[in-house]
């Protein structure tokens, strides 16, 4: 007879790791629940510290010293309103007195104006003179006022007679703004 | 058959009773896993989410500290001659006293002799959607030559209310000048509690002492806002 065997010995072994195995799922679960627990416990804690509620009580103090300021308050609104605007108008708005001088200029003494119209794109003018290099003199400045792109960006000779009733000439010219 | 039934239920109670020790644990892990994903995953987005709020209340509080500051230390009576000069020179409404003024201050300021014109008045309350900047237009006959026109018009440019020339005819000595006068109402949507307050400008200062040496400005600011006997002392009317 074999006296090696020992059932005993093994039936030992398998409840040692069966013991193992337990602990050690005892051991993850307790750590689980006190994790769990833990972490939520801290994000609650942490919500209730962040509570804004005492800044709003501060938003409230100071929007009720403002309330007594009301009036500045709009005044200021719309001084800013205003000034923006104006702003704006005086930046865009065309001066054509500006353009009216400068035309004004450029015409020689001899030359009489019948007829001008300046509008925010377009120059018409009539001219009279009896003398044709007044007119030439005139027309000179004006495309030399177009090469230099000085106010008016083209010129246009609309028309060019001999008035002879009035033994003068008549010039007719267009220029853009 | 009643021995295999038998068999099979003395075979669970034998595995039941071999690993009873590991089915609570188990059931624990499982709870917790469920409890994790349940309660703690929100409840850490209630946490940025009330830091986010946090933030956003702070920020508004500090411009609320930022407004009052500014309200207490701007001057009230500088602020009242600041804004009248300001409303002269673009009313929040039309103002058709003033742009009588502004003509026939300019007109006589230049010795020039006006023809008859008239205004359109138009809706009180315009109903319809307002441009960006509305102007009340109006076609003036003007006794000048051409010169005597640019200094109506240059003069013009330096009285409130704000306006611009935008036709010049001359003819001989029967011109015209077509005049847009400029008003500005107050937008409703514009205003916003709790918006920041903005202290004025070295900008704004520059344009409101610009307007102030603008020529009739003085003469608005001697008479009364609400009497029509001292306003008609500088209009012809």
């Amino acid at each position: 007879m074999n006296t090696n065997i020992n059932l005993l010995l093994r039936a030992d072994e398998e409840t040692l790791k069966r013991l193992r195995r337990v602990k050690r799922f005892n051991f993850i679960a307790i750590t689980s629940l006190i994790g769990v627990g833990s972490l939520s416990l801290l994000l609650f804690l942490l919500i209730q510290i962040i509570n804004p509620s005492s800044v709003r009580t501060q938003q409230n103090e100071i929007r009720e010293k403002i309330s007594k300021l009301q009036d500045r308050q709009a005044k200021l609104f719309v001084l800013n309103n205003r000034i923006n605007n104006i702003e704006k108008i005086l930046q865009r708005r065309i001066d054509l007195s500006y353009v009216n001088n400068s035309l004004l200029a450029k015409i020689p003494g001899r030359l009489f104006i019948e007829d001008l119209e300046i509008d925010d794109k377009a120059v018409v003018m009539t001219a009279q003179s009896t003398s044709l290099s007044a007119i030439g003199e005139l027309i000179n400045n004006l495309t030399d006022m177009v090469r230099k792109k000085e106010i008016i960006k083209s010129l246009t000779l609309s028309t060019l007679l001999f008035d002879e009733s009035k033994n003068s000439y008549q010039v007719s010219v267009e220029a853009e703004l | 058959m009643n021995e295999k039934i038998n068999a099979d239920f003395k075979s669970l109670k034998f595995i039941f009773e071999r690993n009873k020790n590991f089915i609570l644990p188990s059931v624990i892990i499982l709870a917790c896993i469920v409890l994790f994903f349940q309660f703690v995953i929100p409840q850490f987005g209630l946490l940025l989410a009330a830091q986010e709020e946090a933030k956003q209340a702070s920020l508004k509080l500090q411009t609320l500290k930022e407004n009052l500051n500014v309200l207490t230390n701007t001057d009230e009576k500088a602020l009242d001659a600041r804004l009248k000069t300001l409303n002269l020179a673009l009313p929040l409404n039309k103002d058709f006293s003033g742009i009588l003024n502004a003509i026939y201050f300019a007109s006589q300021k230049k010795g020039i002799i006006l023809g008859n014109f008239s205004l359109q008045i138009g809706d009180l309350e315009d109903t319809k959607k307002q441009e960006d900047f509305p102007s009340i237009s109006l076609l003036v006959p003007i006794n000048a030559n051409a010169s005597g026109v640019n200094s109506f018009v240059e003069t013009l440019a330096k009285t409130v209310p704000l306006s611009e020339v935008t036709i010049i005819k001359v003819k001989n000595a029967a011109s015209s000048v077509k005049i847009s006068f400029y008003y500005k109402p107050l937008g409703s949507s514009e205003y916003k509690e709790d918006s920041p307050i903005q202290p004025i400008s070295q900008k704004g200062l520059e344009i409101i002492n610009k307007l102030s040496l603008f020529e009739n400005v003085a003469v608005f600011q001697q008479i009364p806002i609400s009497t029509s006997s001292a306003q008609e002392s500088t209009t012809p009317f």
